[in-house]
């Protein structure tokens, strides 16, 4: 009976296969997404906000270039345009002109009294809002018409650009209420992008549906329907991908990206990132990393070219430094150190470190050994991480490789209890780096884990933060680059790249380096 | 009857209250925490964090939380997920009717398995050997192994079936289901039947040397009907008794079958908590699982206890 | 039942042969243990890599040598851990009848009604073990199983006549004890130790592979498999070869704790 079964099953699964290719269409496209989102409140949510930025805008956001750009309001105010000013008590202005004739999709106009009560509501503090960073330095906001806000803050804050990246709360649907209970926006939000919220069957899929009459236009979207459904297991999405049952995917794997290639009806687009791979290098924790002779060892001690173009499979770039190439304050022209064994050994004989009977260099009786750590669960970065091992042993090195949980390692890094730690820091588009490089910027009062302190640098870093001339500030951080590179704090790997699975006949898709995700454009998006 | 149950269900509440002290005191040893996804994110402050760690309720000492966790739990109270903020329970009960799917399938395969070969083996001596050896393998073979090579062999080799997940969306219908439930169902069923197997041959040969099979025989009756019917039926209680005391392992072995096959099931959901550490889901499956298995005992004792009064526990 | 000697027999020589290699590892491997061969990853099998290379170019042959001894270790000592727990639970618990025994088995059902796997999967992730720990986890969650066998077995022997005419005779407990239930007790020990090992490498193997058991680049087998899952497609050899060596080396600690067990039982 079992085998009568079985036989009829296989028969009818050979059928069911082909039919669960559907080919991606103008009327409905389908997206392997990884998790579900927890809300799908903007600023309350912790994870990234692809489905979200579909239905709700911003002010601005930014494009495949990095470069800011106005969605919600006119355009992006400026020293130069007038939109900011600053006042005569150290802080400053910044007045957001609206875009008229932009409506929510309750037919509302949006106007500058969302903006305020986005500000009030956020600094009232009375719900969860996942970050609320600049906001709390804004004192009021004034809305002298309904098309304009202007935002008092109390001191110069530097990334004021990207202050509404997040947009607007409705206040017309919001005020008063406990936002965080407010399921009916959380679940199906107000916005007043190119989609709303059709459907949400919880574990399964979010449906977005075209919205009439868009603000950019009655041609826009292109794309009537588009569906997220949550896949988790990473393996299952891409096998879904190649059968056709999901037909994109956003930031595929790296190590997935050669099952992918061959497949016909995907194109596979990648763009570099704002984010790069590091490895850590804790002073405090592990003394001998505060010498620089140390540090510059290391760095020629490691073949980035080698690991990118093998491990990598040339998906990435070899950076070196922190600001990416994207950034509009990427400085090019710093010290790299390419790789070279003999000057690696040579400069840790210059800081004493001698060969020792098993090869491992001593100094004061004491093993150039140490621990790296990094996160398990990325096939790709424990690879790397053994890969620089054993470049390491070849210098006389020893560093032993730990792979922690994602959950504890995060803990184990803010509490600085590592050596060496492989690592990589996903960038916003402004290209603050000050949380990472100031000497009194060290956990918990901001991300510098290497615990690295240079008079110098923490100047130049304080000091672009303090100005809104981008092209002040873009000289400060050139300088601030040359510093980083010249003292190697930690030793720049690469940049992640980012590479999305699209069907082959997507018109419209780029990508997107920034937190703004690859659906930054999705009004724009067609088939032909 | 009624004092026996009244016993051994009484006997049941302290063993899940160890249950419950054993996984608190375990999951709240640990560093790390649902905090600890925020700490990645540079825009988050200790501010931030410091509010997110009371709204969690995670300042207060160890002994107030567990007795808050037990209380609730009792309450069918059991918190909220870390990852996506919704009722534990919630979460846990949209997975069920995929793990019964599963369970229910293999259960049934495996049984039949085990029906067939171990009565075999119980009648034909060198269909025996082979068959122990077979059954033995079975229980031999890792079965997350067994699953990632019939994924292999079945899904990425010859294509016939899906390799993983319990529906296309746009496919849809049973023979949809039925494919993607074929290859994980089939692990579960081979896993179990060899150890069934081998517990129902042992059963149908006690049974046929017993003193009323002789009986039949020199009656007459068939070689056929006795097995199938006189000692089978003696054998069935006792297996069935020995397919419900097997719960704790199908658990196990539906969290590692869901798992490989990303079958969207509560062992799943495990495995997914577990990267995550969700403590609260964790907590609640363990929770669960436990009493599903003491459950399922007492009705397997109960079972016995009442059919066969003569039967009496071990002193 | 086996009645035939060759399969434990062959099981036996394979399991010792095992073993040895394992011992030997470090002069029987064609590569170094952490060799690295970036320029050549992912080789199919071949002459110079019997089993293919993995993501880093490493041999899998040699990593299949190395990884036997973390996994045979963790094997052998959580078996020896389970069975010195188990066997001097059930030994107490049987001899001494009354509360002590009912307290022994209460615990002994606590445990064995929680799901082994998730238990053992959840305090591996939280405590993030090294080997010694996980031998440890792994091994304290096995006793429970011989602790009812050797119960069983103590009370049967307990209640028999020839002791009750010894302690008739003035014979001590332990008199008892050491002449009689011991060697029941040890033969049913080294039954329950030979079948602990394969559940110990299967558990060993499930908890590495889903990543909270041994951690790379430590080599086990387990977590040789949990490196090859994503790669099942394009490089099926990486979980093919590490699978196929835990399962025999189960199946013949089974095949060889089946026949002990049953030449036991004619005993």
């Amino acid at each position: 009976m079992r085998r009568v079964a079985l036989s009829v099953a296989l028969a009818l699964a050979a059928c069911t296969n082909g039919d669960a290719r559907v080919g991606a269409s103008n009327d409905l496209l389908i997206v392997g997404y990884d998790r579900e989102p927890d809300t799908m409140n903007r600023y309350a949510t912790h994870i990234l906000e692809d489905i979200e930025s579909c239905v709700v805008e911003g002010l601005v956001t930014n494009d495949d270039k990095m470069n800011v750009i106005p969605v919600l309001a006119t355009e992006v105010p400026t020293v130069e345009n007038g939109g900011v000013r600053m006042r005569a008590d150290g802080g400053m202005d910044v007045t957001w002109k609206l875009r008229p004739g932009v409506k929510w999709h309750d037919g509302r106009p949006h106007t500058s009294a969302d903006v305020k009560f986005t500000v009030d509501a956020i600094n009232k503090g009375d719900w969860k809002p996942e970050s609320t960073d600049g906001f709390d330095r804004i004192a009021s906001v004034d809305t002298p018409d309904s098309l304009t806000a202007i935002v008092h803050y109390r001191e110069v804050y530097a990334p004021y650009r990207l202050q509404f990246f997040r947009g607007t709360l409705p206040k017309h649907l919001l005020e008063g209420r406990d936002i965080d209970r407010a399921n009916d926006y959380n679940r199906n939000p107000l916005g007043t992008g190119p989609y709303r919220v059709a459907e949400w069957k919880t574990g399964e899929y979010v449906l977005l549906e075209k919205v009439r009459d868009y603000w950019r236009g009655p041609e826009f979207p292109k794309i009537n329907r588009i569906l997220f459904r949550f896949v988790t297991n990473t393996t299952t999405r891409i096998n879904q991908l190649k059968a056709g049952e999901v037909q994109m995917v956003a930031l595929v794997p790296w190590d997935k990206v050669r099952e992918l290639k061959p497949v016909p009806s995907l194109r596979l687009n990648q763009v570099l990132g704002s984010g790069y791979e590091h490895v850590t290098l804790n002073e405090r924790h592990f003394p001998p990393f505060a010498d620089v002779r140390v540090r510059r060892a290391l760095a020629h001690a490691i073949d980035r070219d080698l690991v990118v173009g093998t491990i990598l499979d040339s998906l990435v770039t070899t950076v070196n430094g922190p600001i990416q190439p994207l950034s509009w304050a990427y400085e090019p022209r710093v010290a790299s150190y390419a790789h070279d064994p003999s000057k690696a050994r040579s400069l840790l004989d210059d800081a004493g470190w001698k060969a020792g009977a098993n090869g491992i260099r001593m100094k004061d009786g004491k093993p150039l050994s140490f621990t790296l750590i990094t996160q398990a669960g990325f096939a790709i970065r424990e690879n790397v991480a053994q890969a620089i091992q054993k470049q390491l042993r070849d210098v006389g090195v020893d560093a032993k490789v730990q792979l922690i949980d994602g959950t504890s390692i995060s803990t184990v890094w803010f509490s600085g209890n590592f050596d060496a730690m492989l690592h990589w820091w996903q960038s916003g588009a402004d290209p603050e780096v000050t949380l990472f490089f100031a000497g009194d910027r060290t956990p918990p009062a901001g991300r510098n884990i290497n615990y690295f302190s240079d008079t110098a640098l923490t100047k130049l870093l304080y000091a672009s933060d303090r100005t809104v001339d981008q092209a002040k500030r873009k000289q400060l951080l050139s300088e601030a680059q040359v510093r980083i590179a010249e003292l190697v704090p930690e030793l720049v790997l690469y940049n992640t790249s980012k590479i999305d699975a699209v069907p082959a006949t997507l018109q419209g898709f780029t990508g997107n380096p920034t937190n703004a995700g690859p659906f930054w454009n999705v009004h724009e998006w067609r088939f032909p | 009857m009624l004092r026996f149950i009244a016993r051994r269900a009484a006997q049941s509440i302290p063993l899940l209250l160890v249950v419950s002290l054993l996984v608190f005191a375990l999951i709240h040893a640990a560093p790390g925490g649902p905090l600890a996804l925020y700490l990645d994110n540079p825009n988050v402050r200790p501010q931030d964090i410091e509010r997110l760690r009371h709204a969690m309720g995670l300042d207060r000492p160890l002994a107030g939380q567990y007795t808050a966790w037990l209380w609730s739990f009792v309450r069918g109270d059991w918190g909220y997920s870390y990852a996506d903020g919704r009722p534990v329970g919630a979460r846990l009960l949209e997975r069920v009717p995929a793990t019964l799917q599963l369970i229910a399938t293999s259960t049934v395969a495996g049984v039949v398995i085990a029906f067939i070969v171990g009565i075999l083996a119980a009648v034909r001596t060198g269909f025996d050997r082979a068959a122990t050896l077979g059954a033995i393998a079975g229980i031999s073979l890792p079965v997350f192994w067994l699953g990632l090579l019939l994924q292999l062999i079945f899904a990425n080799a010859l294509g016939w079936l899906p390799s993983s997940g319990r529906a296309s969306f746009t496919g849809g219908g049973v023979s949809d289901l039925a494919a993607h439930l074929i290859l994980p169902a089939t692990v579960l069923a081979l896993a179990h039947a060899a150890g069934w197997s081998r517990y129902l041959r042992g059963s149908v040969r006690q049974a046929l040397a017993m003193p009323f099979t002789r009986g039949a025989r020199s009656r007459g009756v068939s070689e056929r009907r006795i097995v199938l019917h006189h000692a089978l039926r003696n054998a069935l209680l006792p297996f069935a008794t020995v397919v419900l005391l097997d719960a704790s392992i199908m658990a196990s072995g539906a969290v590692v079958t869901e798992s490989v096959f990303a079958w969207p099931g509560v062992g799943s959901l495990f495995t997914e908590s577990l990267a995550r550490r969700d403590y609260t889901v964790l907590m609640a499956f363990l929770m669960c699982a436990s009493i599903a298995v003491v459950l399922l005992n007492l009705v397997a004792d109960v079972a016995v206890f009442a059919l066969d009064p003569r039967t009496r526990e071990q002193p | 039942m086996i009645s035939s000697r060759r399969a434990p027999r062959a099981g036996a020589v394979v399991l010792v042969l095992l073993v040895v290699l394992a011992i030997l590892a470090p002069l029987v491997a064609p590569y170094g243990m952490d060799a690295l061969d970036l320029a050549h990853r992912r080789a199919a099998p071949s002459w110079s890599h019997w089993f293919g290379t993995d993501e880093l170019g490493r041999d899998v042959l040699t990593r299949i040598l190395f990884g036997a001894r973390i996994s045979l270790a963790i094997g052998l000592v959580s078996a020896a851990v389970s069975v010195t727990i188990g066997v001097s639970v059930g030994a107490v618990a049987g001899y001494a009848g009354g509360w002590i025994d009912d307290a022994l088995m209460r615990v002994a059902d606590a445990m064995l009604s929680v799901p082994r796997l998730p238990l053992l999967m959840i305090s591996a992730a939280v405590l993030s073990p090294n080997v010694p720990l996980l031998i440890l986890l792994v091994g304290a969650a096995g006793w429970m199983e011989t602790a009812r066998v050797v119960r069983a077995e103590v009370q049967s022997i307990k209640a028999r006549d020839f002791v009750t005419a010894a302690k008739a005779i003035g014979a001590t407990s332990t008199h008892v004890i050491a002449r009689h239930i011991l060697p029941v007790v040890v033969t049913t020990g080294a039954v329950a130790t030979t079948l602990a090992v394969g559940r110990g490498i299967l558990l060993e193997s499930a908890l590495s592979f889903f990543g909270v058991g041994v951690q790379p680049p430590t080599a086990s087998w387990g977590n040789m498999l949990y490196q090859a899952q994503t790669t099942m497609s394009t490089e099926p050899w990486l979980g093919i070869f590490p699978g196929a060596f835990i399962f025999v080396t189960v199946l013949c600690c089974n095949i060889v704790g089946d026949s002990l067990a049953e030449r036991a039982s004619h005993l």
